[in-house]
């Protein structure tokens, strides 16, 4: 199954990940209705910068997800696909799995009271963040072509190193 | 191999899940004493104000039938450790390989004159919520014996149809979860909600008239009107039907790393176990379900033949929403000074607090502003040498970035 994978290296820090997250959560996915809606839809992912490294800090969808397991309303659940999703009706903004989600890409909806987080854009082949990175720090990969990659990107810079 | 877990709650439910997942071919039976089916035991208070209905608080898919259980409606009277069978209260006995003592917690009650009768409730099960539930029609002023997060979260759930007290022995409310500044920002917003709070203050006699409650009569001497008491002064392991097994037994169910009794096909989970704290290392009982939860998987996956160490839970770990009010604690909130060192961020809306030992961060409270708390509690949780990160951590500019730069 392909996944999210993200490369710091490659990250600029432009947040167009944040803004096409937040539209594809908007009432009518424009980024034109998205600015004027009120309150203004949430991003679920969060472009993070120490020192030089940049990079959007994204739910893993865990296997052993550490909200899953605290979700005290039974809002949390994971679906067919594996990602954990919410049952939004559910949710009595405990903040439980605020508490325990050591990326920190779970927060508060102030209005509604209720945790946000990222659905993977379960709708879509690929997903809101991954389809709006120019640099392609995120991309959609098979776990089994990463190192493959990775390799070839080894040869080609020494390559280039030997001239 | 044949499965017997004690408890039909978060710590026998999570179990249930360990040794499913271990063991397709298990035999998995739970005996519950409540006798209803497996529901959210945190999100009680929301019965109370018809907030949520008895099904809104049931588990989605019922973990007994997911993972393929049977279930005994029925009270344990005792444990036979040397023909490893469990008696029940009608008499039946059941045979286990292995065993999960889940048993959880009991409302510690007070011994005043008075308690006995119509009108004390406690609240730990959704009966006592339903009981509350119904109660409250003929009722006019309530009170909450203790500050803690479930007198609480009773109050809220009760203010809006009548009019409520806290109680509190201790100078401050929710003490040990909040310090006292964080205290005195909830109790102000308590009040605003129309919550009464008397700190510094018990009752020593529940004044009846009729059998019904009139009055309370208070330490300080001042008596105050009040038709329902709800007692919510804390909860003690559920130990009373092991006292004479064999088991092992302190204040509560004794375990090792392993969360085995000393017998050794005997496990205990939840809140009816005594555990080292993870910070302090004392021996101590969670009364916790996030830590119930876990404490029920590790038994559960070592029920199964896995060898995994329980390294002790955090006696703090707290999240939730007071009048509108976020809030996370966890670890060390108030420590005795010496070895610690605390750091405060008051801004409005906002008050945070990080408490320092060396190079690690032992306890973190957000109130208002909680985002990220799970980065802290993670370094809190596993002990994770701050080194750099100090300056990060208490502005609040900490994020993942940060563990992988390896600062």
């Amino acid at each position: 199954m392909k996944q999210i994978f993200v490369k710091p290296e490659k990250c600029i820090g432009c947040k167009s990940c944040e803004i096409a997250c937040a539209v594809q959560h908007s009432k009518d996915k424009t980024l034109f209705s998205a600015v004027l809606q009120s309150p203004t839809p949430m991003k679920r992912l969060f472009v993070e910068a120490v020192e030089t490294m940049k990079m959007p800090i994204i739910c893993r969808h865990c296997e052993d997800a550490p909200c899953l397991d605290a979700c005290i309303s039974g809002c949390l659940y994971r679906d067919e696909k594996g990602f954990v999703r919410r049952k939004e009706e559910r949710c009595i903004g405990c903040w439980t799995c605020i508490m325990v989600c050591p990326f920190g890409v779970i927060t508060r909806d102030k209005e509604k009271h209720i945790a946000v987080k990222c659905d993977r854009c379960h709708e879509l082949e690929i997903p809101a963040c991954v389809n709006a990175c120019p640099t392609y720090a995120l991309v959609m990969t098979d776990v089994e072509e990463l190192p493959k990659e990775k390799r070839r990107m080894v040869i080609l810079t020494e390559l280039k190193a030997a001239g | 191999m044949q499965y017997l877990i004690i408890g039909g709650s978060i710590a026998g439910i999570s179990a249930a899940r360990a040794i499913r997942n271990a063991d397709l071919n298990a035999e998995i039976t739970v005996v519950s004493g409540e006798k209803v089916k497996a529901y959210y035991r945190p999100i009680i208070p929301l019965l109370i104000n018809r907030h949520k209905s008895e099904v809104d608080i049931l588990y989605p898919d019922d973990p007994i039938e997911k993972y393929s259980a049977n279930v005994i409606y029925e009270m344990v009277t005792g444990v036979d450790v040397q023909s490893k069978e469990v008696l029940l209260s009608s008499g039946r006995k059941i045979g286990f390989d292995r065993l999960l003592i889940a048993t959880g917690g009991v409302p510690i009650i007070p011994d005043i004159p008075g308690i006995k009768g119509q009108g004390v409730f406690t609240l730990r099960t959704m009966e006592d919520a339903i009981r509350i539930r119904d109660a409250i029609s003929d009722v006019k002023e309530a009170v909450v014996i203790g500050g803690g997060f479930v007198g609480i979260k009773a109050a809220m759930a009760l203010k809006s149809l009548l009019d409520v007290t806290i109680i509190e022995k201790l100078q401050q409310i929710l003490y040990q979860r909040l310090d006292s500044k964080g205290a005195e920002i909830i109790q102000n917003a308590l009040k605003n909600e129309g919550i009464k709070i008397l700190t510094n203050e018990t009752i020593v006699e529940i004044i009846r008239e009729a059998a019904r409650i009139k009055a309370l009569r208070l330490v300080s001497g001042n008596i105050i009107n009040s038709d329902m008491v709800i007692v919510a002064i804390g909860v003690r392991p559920d130990i009373d039907i092991f006292k004479d097994s064999g088991i092992k037994i302190s204040k509560g169910i004794q375990v090792n790393e392993l969360l085995q009794t000393n017998i050794s096909d005997i496990y205990a989970a939840g809140d009816v176990v005594e555990f080292k704290e993870l910070l302090t290392g004392r021996p101590s009982v969670s009364g916790l379900w996030v830590n119930a939860m876990e404490m029920g998987r590790i038994a559960g996956m070592n029920m199964a033949g896995a060898n995994i160490r329980y390294p002790g839970f955090l006696a703090v770990m707290n999240a939730t929403e007071i009048a509108d009010i976020p809030i996370v604690a966890v670890g060390i909130i108030e420590p005795k000074a010496g070895e610690y060192k605390t750091v405060t961020e008051d801004s409005t809306g906002s008050y945070k607090k990080f408490v320092f030992k060396d190079d690690l961060l032992v306890g973190a409270l957000f109130i208002g502003d909680i985002k990220n708390a799970g980065i802290y509690t993670n370094l809190i949780k596993n002990q994770i040498p701050i080194r750099r990160m100090k300056e990060r951590i208490i502005k609040g500019t900490i994020s993942y970035v940060d563990f992988l730069k390896k600062i």
